[in-house]
């Protein structure tokens, strides 16, 4: 079938592409034919001067992230027939979030900065003279992580590096998981630590865009979730993100339930609340300013704090167990 | 036809900052004869938080909502976005993850508590799109509300992780759009309809969330929306709550009323503004009402 293409062209050292546009082309679509296939005919027999990355064409080099009607895909796994069947469109755009060079092809640079960032190897004790057992548990907690190929597409999609710029972004956190939950790892107090600064860990909005549009199952955000347990757990507690799920954790804990106000003023401190008075004096007087500690209680709160027990009790003992176990070597 | 009955899952912004959802709600499932059952058991989802603090405590808590549910034999029908995603996260990983239902089960013991798995966590939106059905919902109209050009506003949590979700497409949503036309409204296409709000970084990093509410926000007044409509409370507050902050922040006039998806239902079928908290709204919908 014709299937009609309309791509985003952009060419700065060209006069005519100097402003993006869009092109129009158009392809003779066989069945189970990738929108890479559809981009190289084009290049092939159309227009050389159509630009766009690709090597692999099989979603291992992570080269070839383009926008599908909107959305960012691989553009070798992803079939033209029922991309164009869904919204009888087939637009294709550069990844977002990133600078456009030409064409289809963006600056990957601060991508990998943001990547050297996070220090994306292991980091073993100085003098690591014992070997290290690593069982199956061990390895299942970073496996999803060690799955990028570096594609860009949750980078591309993330709705925080929309607004923030400087956030280190989905992919580059993944990859800090995939060192933090190393068990031979040695520096992780230390990643933790700056990973919970400002652009960290809590820029994250659980946007959830991440999860979806990963090509690879790494699930950006359950690495972030993983980071952001285990700042708390080593105890790194001085920002708003930190404070706030601790706030969450025990208004749940105390009356099962979330308590918006108590919550507010936890987070923030007393100073930054008193600036929010000004917006609190407005929702009184529209009746929404919700007060500390009117809640009822749930019913049987005794069972969430029988299981808040529990858990804490087998926390403080995979805790220790993760203590890597060392047999000397000699 | 048989009864729609569910276990009403309020979520805890609807039972205080946004309690005019919840309570519009009850009215317009009474209308509809679609029967919510309370659970006076049920503890926070989490919200996500809980999440960052342990996934463990995370997932054995909804698995006591779970159980409430499963006691009172229904599926949950939630009005928050959030905990829609947050809980169905929690079954979806209950249901695929080897040996985790086992272990939550252990915890769960400690508190004389058990989950057998087979809760289905359902949407105010999915009810009214699917189980009610738009036809039937059309039917039941006394007063369309055309000609209104409503922004349809779904946020993130009602459409993703799809795969855990398991309802409507995140690239081409259906359901709101189409409850909105069967009560007569005219749907506004926008960029923004399914991003983010920005709730989750309110006290966390505050100027993000007013950009990025002021965003979605000019989105849809660009496209001619004379208001939004939103399933999710947390949206609610943010676009409505803090759409004077984004007015400041980003140097634009915005003036957009915000409706809870109930509100915008419950007018359509014919019941009065003033029992549906809209005074509650931080944002005017009166140029809207008076028409």
């Amino acid at each position: 079938m014709k299937i009609d293409l309309k791509i985003r062209r952009y060419n700065p050292s060209s006069k005519q592409g100097r402003e993006p546009y869009y092109q129009a082309y158009s392809v003779n679509a066989s069945e189970g034919m990738t929108v890479l296939e559809a981009m190289l005919e084009i290049v092939g027999t159309q227009d050389p001067t159509l630009s766009f990355r690709r090597s692999c064409r099989s979603s291992i080099c992570g080269s070839c992230a383009v926008k599908v009607n909107g959305f960012t895909k691989l553009a070798c796994s992803t079939q033209i027939i029922p991309e164009h069947q869904k919204t009888g469109e087939m637009v294709i755009e550069p990844i977002a979030n990133h600078t456009v060079l030409k064409d289809l092809i963006v600056d990957f640079d601060p991508f990998w900065k943001k990547m050297d960032k996070v220090k994306p190897y292991l980091i073993p004790p100085e003098s690591q003279t014992e070997e290290v057992a690593i069982t199956q548990e061990n390895a299942a907690a970073i496996d999803d992580a060690q799955k990028c190929i570096m594609c860009g597409s949750c980078n591309s999609e993330c709705n925080a590096l929309e607004i923030e710029k400087k956030y280190l972004g989905p992919a580059a956190l993944a990859k800090a998981w995939r060192f933090v939950g190393d068990v031979r790892e040695e520096g992780g107090r230390g990643r933790l630590g700056r990973l919970s600064d400002d652009h960290g860990i809590w820029d994250c909005v659980r946007c959830v865009h991440c999860v979806e549009y990963c090509p690879k199952g790494v699930e950006p955000l359950t690495a972030i979730e993983r980071l952001r347990a285990r700042a708390l757990e080593e105890n790194i507690r001085d920002n708003h993100g930190a404070k706030h799920v601790d706030a969450m954790v025990e208004s749940v804990k105390k009356v099962g339930r979330l308590d918006e106000a108590a919550m507010t003023f936890k987070t923030l401190g007393l100073l930054r609340s008193l600036g929010m008075i000004p917006m609190g004096l407005k929702m009184e007087m529209h009746g929404k300013m919700p007060h500390p500690h009117l809640f009822p209680q749930i019913k049987k709160i005794g069972e969430v704090r029988a299981i808040y027990k529990e858990i804490e009790g087998r926390k403080k003992t995979s805790k220790k167990s993760r203590k890597v176990k060392r047999r000397k070597t000699d | 036809m048989t009864k729609l009955n569910y276990a009403y899952y309020p979520g805890c912004a609807s039972q205080e900052i946004t309690k005019e959802a919840n309570s519009t709600t009850r009215l317009v499932a009474k209308k509809l004869g679609i029967e919510l059952h309370d659970m006076p058991k049920a503890n926070c989802c989490g919200a996500g938080l809980l999440t960052d603090y342990d996934y463990d405590l995370y997932i054995a808590l909804n698995a006591r909502i779970f159980a409430e549910a499963e006691e009172m034999g229904m599926d949950i029908l939630t009005i928050c976005s959030t905990c829609l995603m947050v809980m169905s996260r929690a079954v979806h990983d209950l249901k695929t993850k080897p040996g985790l239902l086992e272990k939550t089960n252990e915890v769960l013991a400690k508190a004389g508590l058990h989950y057998s798995g087979n809760v289905k966590v359902k949407h105010l939106l999915w009810v009214l799109a699917k189980d009610f059905g738009v036809d039937r919902l059309a039917r039941e109209v006394t007063s369309p509300l055309g000609p209104l050009k409503a922004a349809p506003f779904y946020g993130c949590h009602s459409l993703r992780p799809s795969d855990a979700l398991g309802f409507d497409d995140p690239e081409k949503p259906w359901s709101l759009e189409a409850v909105l036309r069967a009560i007569g409204a005219e749907v506004v296409e926008y960029t923004g309809k399914t991003k983010c709000c920005g709730f989750q970084v309110d006290l966390v990093t505050e100027e993000t969330a007013i950009e990025m509410t002021g965003t979605r926000l000019l989105d849809a007044k660009a496209q001619g929306a004379e208001c939004i409509v939103t399933p999710c409370p947390f949206c609610h507050i943010n676009l409505d709550n803090y759409q004077n902050s984004a007015e400041k922040q980003l140097d634009a006039d915005i003036g957009l009323p915000v409706f809870h998806l109930a509100q915008m239902v419950g007018l359509a079928l014919g019941l009065k503004a003033s029992h549906m908290g809209m005074s509650r709204h931080m944002v005017s919908a009166e140029k809207i009402l008076q028409r």
